[in-house]
Parts: structure tokens; C-alpha cells; sequence
């Protein structure tokens, strides 16, 4: 008996080990088998589309969807866009879920996304070992590119800046603008948060402002025992949260406690529609496209598909990086004769430069490392009819 | 003093809100054993129904005086919840009442599942907001008095005295109507009720209307000062659920007395300990009162005939 137990055992774990090698295997030559660029390629994008965020997917996925729709024909590619849902609530769950399943499709050369810190960071390993390139649109965590964890993620890319300009940006505003002594930063325990309120704090302590560091769940949603610790002589707090709900309750209820202190959003609370507390601050990395004369076409394009909905400031990257990820694929397209593979589109990545960039200027690619090349941060203030001027 | 103070109001708001989600645990519980976990996506439905309500009455610009306009709102909820009670009872649970007692557990956690994705797919990702901010200035804001430094706005005033007024109208209706002596015969010996001429189908849909009812209002006290999305029901839940077990599952001044235990448990660990730790406490009290003292504070411990 025992020895059949034994046996049994050994032959399992021989299984599972060859399972692995196969899995591994399997990924590995994925990645340089061709795919032919005359059948349909899928480009999935891992976004929320429900949860607090939701608003934040929703709005990504319609300008992905018609940047697919309108350059895909341009470039001579039949492309197919499959979102693949990340509530913020779920943690990173959902994320390495869909990531799993993206890498088993061999139709799928390259993706967009994930949309949120957190989720880059539970995927990018996956992604890296399926040498599968991915481009966030709103992805801002420095580590991802900077510093010394920058190595571990060498298949992402973002189209937008990250932190390490957020935080300075953000923080040098409030220094050299609003001439604040005392600031609350906020943080809600994910990578995203974590990283840009650390950025800031730094540099808010170098220049000798005052700083209170406030920790609270993703899960919160009544912030009153938060709002009373807010000293009543702080002149900002920093709240990077992924819910401009979130911000724009924390601001009610300073006011209902009496508190001075002006809510300072990152560029997760970026929504007018529910973030719009007059006298409150926003940062962004996309300023209002609506403004660029060039981008008048694809704005009415845009709108047409989209009808009753308004321009915000998320869904123009989305399409910026699904532009970026087909150009790659197309330009591998050409270099290969008509078959792609995963590992050639990654390398064609950062030869793709964008004239008439839908954020404005030429797009193109830092040489040192996978961010854009002098991209900025905008810091808008709410006004008292809602709206966003921009301010810095 | 002035943040003692500040953390006691916002613990009396919570705690008003978890008291009248527990309630409707309690209620249930006492009359059918039955644990309803769909009890808190029964409260998120309250808080969309509210917001239905406020919107079509003007938002941020009511149509009709602001006393009003809480009532109505509150009222709706209160009702949209009860039907979806009565529906949930009749569909989920009633066919499962004399099965094992696991499944209609198991039917609440379908239930709760079923609500939240259908409310999901209905209304979306977006978080709703109760316009109460816009109204008049903020007056709900912005009015009130003032307790030392401390300013008590009139939102906070209303959510309490409202959630008390419906405690009190409870416990008059269950300990002084005919009506609250069937659901408590009921809850005592079902068997002996029934033998004594009293209809148990009436009774038990008339404790999903009346616990529903409660989950709804406790929606709109809730949401009227923080956005509501369909995931807010499991977590509120889980917590009424809580107060329930603290207070005495079964027992409805218990079930008040754990939702403000709660309240303030939670609040002053935010407060004085950390932030970051008020879950963690909220359920350890959970664990806590299990281990030592399952029947909760004002419970009645089980006799068992051996």
C-alpha cells in the first residue's frame, strides 16, 4: 500500500514537472511563432469596465475601439478588441486571470493595459515571460520604468508619464503656487496610491512643508473619521485616489466639518462628472484635446460613436497606445513578409513615432527608458460651474 | 475634546445605519432561523432606489421642500425594498423552508450574487451620488449647531433621529401590536403559532417586508453622504450581519445596541488607534463574541432538550 502511495506521488509530481516544462515551453515558443497578418488579431485591453473605476474603462475602451476601427484598415490589419474587466474592488485577481488567458491565445501579438498600477504589477512578470509588449495608457507607477525594480518589467510600456513627473509636478504646485506649509497625503493601500503619495511626500518634506500621512482601504467609502483627522490648519491634501467619487465625498465632508484644507486629486479622480467640488485640484497626464486643432476629426469621429458622451481625459491615450501597438504590428508585419510574431512586435515597439499625436506634438518613444519622451503632467482646478481650467 | 466629539457623531451616524441593516437580519433570523445574506445588496437596492426617487424629483434642484423630499425618497426605497423582499421570499426561500438548513443559506448567497450582477448590468459601474450637497447651498451641510467646536450638520442630525424614529416604530409595532405578538409567537414555537390560529405565511413575508424596509431606508441614510455602487451591499452587510451577532441574533434591542456598539467601535478605532485597523477590530468582535458569548449581549442562550 505504501508503496503504491509512492508511487502514485512520483508519478504526479513527474506530471506536474512536465506539465510545467511543457507550459513553458509552450509560452516560449508562442512567442516566436508566426502569426500570419492577414487573419484577425486580437488586442485585448485589461481595464475596469465595472467597480468604482468603471467610468475609467468605459471610457478608455470606446476611444481603443475606435482607433481600431478607424487606422486598423490604414495599416492593412484586421483587428479585433476584447476588454477584459479589472474591478479596483477584486484587488489583482481579475488581472492575472485575463493574463493567463491572453497569453494561451496565440491570435494575440501584443495588448493594452492594464489600466491601474496594481494591476501591472500582479501581470508584467506573465507578460514578460510570454515576451507579449503591452502598452497602459494610464499606468503612472514609477517603479514600472524607473529605479531599480525597472528591470522587472521590460515588456511594458506607457504612452502617458509616469509618478516620478506626477508626484514632482504636483508637489511643486502646491509649493510654488499654493505657498502651502501644512499638507495630508492620503493613500489607499495599492500600488498606485502608495506610489505617487510617496513621490510627493518627498518632495513636500525636502522643500520643509509639513506633511501628515492618512492610510486608508481601497474599500472605504465613508471618509469622515479621516476628514477629523485633518489638522484645521492643513492647507491641501493630497488624495490620489482611482475614485473621483471618493474625492469628491472627502471634499463634502471637509466642508461639513468645517475644515479649510482643498482636496488635491491625481489623475485617478480626473472625472468633471463626479469630481467638481469648485476650489479643488486635479493633476492629469493628457490635457484637454478638445483644444488641438488637429484632433477635430477624430473628436467628431469619436463622438458619432459615441453619442451623448463627452471628451475626457482618459480615452485619448487609449487610442494614442492602440495606435502605437498597431503601428508596431504593422511594421512587423512588413519586416516579416506578411507573418508577425509576438517577439516582433515588442522589438518594433519603440520605433513607432507618432506625427500629430492626439495628445499634441510628435509622439516618440524615451531612448533610455519605456516612457514617452518629455511628457508632463497638467493641474487643472475645478471651477464653480464643474469645470477643469487649467492651471499648471 | 472636539475630535472626541467628532468621532462620537460619526459614530452614532454609522452605528444608526448598521443598527437598522442588523435589525433586518435579526428579524428574519428570529422568525425563520434563517441567516439572509442577501439582506446587504437588499440595502444597496434601497440606496439606487433613493437615488431613482431624488433624481426624479428635481436633484440638486428639488421640486418639492427638502422635508419632503427625504421622506419621499426615504419611503420609496423603504417600499422598493419591501416588494423585493416579498419576491425574494416567495421565490428563494419559501420553497426551501422545511429542506436542511443549509439550503436556503446557500439560496441567500445566490440571491446576493443575483442582485449585485443584475444591478450591475442594469445600472453600471458608475458610482451614484445623492445630490444633497447641491441643494440650497449645502444647507445640509452647512446647517445644524454646534456642540462645543464641533459643527453637527443637519444631514447627520436627520440620518439619526430618522434611524431612531424607525427603531422606536419597531419595537412599538412588534411589542404592541397583534401583528408583532404573531412574529413573536412565531419566532418562539412556530409549530404552537400555527396550531394557535396564526397564518405563518403571512408572518414571515411580513417580517421580509419590514426587515427589507429597514435595509432600504438604512440605504438612503447611507448614501446620502457617500456614493453608492453596486459592490457597497456586501461589505454593509457583513457588517450589519456583525452587529447582529454582537447585539444577540434574534434579539431586535440587541440588534439596535450591536449596530451602535459597532458604530462606535469602528469609529473610535479609526480615531484612536488606526485607521487602517477598524475592519480588523470590527471582525475580531465578530470572532470574539462567537468564542465567548454566541448568544451576543442581549440574546437568549439555546436550550436544548436532552
Amino acid at each position: 500500500m505504501k508503496k503504491a502511495i509512492a508511487l502514485a506521488l512520483a508519478v504526479l509530481t513527474m506530471s506536474v514537472i512536465a506539465a510545467s516544462a511543457q507550459g513553458s515551453q509552450t509560452v516560449a515558443a508562442r512567442a516566436t511563432a508566426g502569426y500570419s497578418c492577414s487573419k484577425t488579431i486580437t488586442v485585448p485591453f485589461i481595464t475596469p469596465v465595472t467597480g468604482g473605476a468603471g467610468f475609467l474603462g468605459a471610457e478608455q475602451s470606446s476611444w481603443a475601439k475606435y482607433a481600431i476601427k478607424t487606422l486598423a484598415p490604414t495599416l492593412h490589419l484586421k483587428v479585433k478588441l476584447v476588454v477584459g474587466d479589472t474591478p479596483v474592488e477584486q484587488g489583482p485577481t481579475p488581472a492575472t486571470t485575463l493574463a493567463q488567458k491572453y497569453v494561451g491565445d496565440s491570435s494575440v501579438l501584443g495588448l493594452l493595459g492594464p489600466s491601474t498600477s496594481g494591476n501591472v504589477a500582479a501581470t508584467a512578470k506573465t507578460f514578460f515571460a510570454a515576451h507579449l509588449a503591452h502598452i497602459s495608457p494610464s499606468a503612472t507607477r514609477t517603479d514600472f520604468t524607473q529605479g531599480t525594480t525597472k528591470e522587472e518589467y521590460p515588456t511594458f510600456f506607457r504612452d502617458v508619464p509616469g509618478d516620478y513627473i506626477q508626484g514632482p509636478s504636483d508637489a511643486n504646485f502646491m509649493i510654488n503656487n499654493l505657498h502651502v506649509k501644512k499638507v495630508v497625503i492620503m493613500d489607499f493601500q495599492e500600488p498606485y496610491s502608495l506610489g505617487l503619495a510617496s513621490a510627493v511626500d518627498a518632495v513636500l518634506t525636502k522643500a520643509g512643508v509639513s506633511t501628515t500621512r492618512l492610510s486608508a482601504p481601497n474599500t472605504t467609502t465613508d471618509y469622515s473619521a479621516y476628514v477629523t483627522k485633518v489638522p484645521s490648519d492643513a492647507d491641501i491634501v493630497f488624495f490620489p485616489t482611482q475614485k473621483p467619487g471618493d474625492a469628491q465625498t472627502f471634499a463634502q465632508q471637509l466642508i461639513e466639518q468645517g475644515k479649510k484644507a482643498k482636496v488635491f486629486g491625481g489623475d485617478g479622480s480626473n472625472d468633471a462628472t463626479q469630481f467638481k467640488q469648485p476650489g479643488s485640484y486635479v493633476s492629469n497626464f493628457a490635457p484637454d484635446i478638445t483644444g488641438i486643432a488637429a484632433d477635430s476629426s477624430i473628436i467628431a469621429g469619436w463622438k458619432k460613436d459615441n453619442p451623448g458622451k463627452s471628451v475626457g481625459s482618459f480615452g485619448p491615450p487609449s487610442y494614442g497606445a492602440a495606435q502605437i501597438l498597431m503601428n508596431a504590428i504593422h511594421l512587423a508585419c512588413v519586416k516579416g513578409n506578411g507573418t508577425a510574431t509576438r517577439q516582433t512586435v515588442l522589438q518594433n515597439i519603440k520605433k513607432v513615432s507618432i506625427k500629430n499625436w492626439i495628445l499634441g506634438g510628435t509622439f516618440k518613444w524615451s531612448t533610455k527608458t519605456n516612457d514617452p519622451l518629455n511628457a508632463k503632467f497638467y493641474i487643472f482646478q475645478i471651477q464653480s460651474n464643474g469645470s477643469y481650467k487649467l492651471v499648471g | 475634546m472636539d475630535t472626541f466629539i467628532q468621532y462620537t457623531i460619526d459614530a452614532l451616524t454609522l452605528g444608526s445605519v448598521y443598527a437598522l441593516i442588523a435589525l433586518g437580519y435579526t428579524l428574519v433570523y428570529g422568525v425563520l432561523k434563517l441567516l439572509n445574506f442577501a439582506h446587504g445588496d437588499v440595502f444597496m437596492v434601497g440606496s439606487f432606489a433613493g437615488y431613482g426617487t431624488f433624481e426624479l424629483l428635481g436633484g440638486g434642484n428639488p421640486k418639492v421642500p427638502l422635508w419632503l423630499l427625504l421622506t419621499l425618497v426615504t419611503l420609496s426605497a423603504m417600499a422598493a425594498c419591501a416588494a423585493l423582499g416579498v419576491v425574494i421570499e416567495r421565490f428563494a426561500y419559501r420553497p426551501l423552508r422545511d429542506a436542511p438548513r443549509i439550503a436556503p443559506l446557500i439560496s441567500a448567497l445566490g440571491v446576493s450574487f443575483f442582485l449585485a450582477n443584475s444591478m450591475q448590468l442594469l445600472f453600471g459601474a458608475t458610482p451614484r451620488v445623492y445630490p444633497t450637497f447641491e441643494i440650497h447651498d449645502a444647507v445640509l451641510y452647512t446647517s445644524g449647531f454646534n456642540i462645543g467646536n464641533v459643527h453637527m450638520p443637519l444631514l447627520r442630525v436627520i440620518t439619526i433621529l430618522a434611524a431612531f424614529v424607525l427603531m422606536i416604530m419597531l419595537w412599538f409595532l412588534v411589542n404592541k401590536t397583534r401583528t408583532g405578538k404573531a412574529m413573536r409567537a412565531t419566532s418562539f414555537d412556530r409549530e404552537a403559532a400555527s396550531m394557535m390560529g396564526v397564518d405563518i405565511d403571512k408572518v414571515i413575508v411580513f417580517t421580509f417586508v419590514l426587515g427589507s424596509a429597514l435595509a432600504g431606508a438604512a440605504g438612503v441614510f447611507f448614501a446620502l453622504r457617500v456614493p453608492t455602487t453596486v459592490s457597497i451591499g456586501f461589505v454593509a452587510g457583513l457588517k450589519g450581519f456583525t452587529a447582529a451577532v454582537i447585539g444577540g441574533i434574534g434579539s431586535i434591542p440587541g440588534a439596535m445596541a450591536g449596530g451602535l456598539i459597532l458604530g462606535f467601535a469602528e469609529s473610535y478605532t479609526q480615531g484612536y488607534i488606526s485607521t487602517q485597523w477598524s475592519d480588523l477590530f470590527v471582525f475580531s468582535l465578530l470572532v470574539a463574541f462567537m468564542i465567548f458569548r454566541p448568544q451576543g449581549l442581549l440574546g437568549r442562550a439555546d436550550i436544548r432538550k436532552v
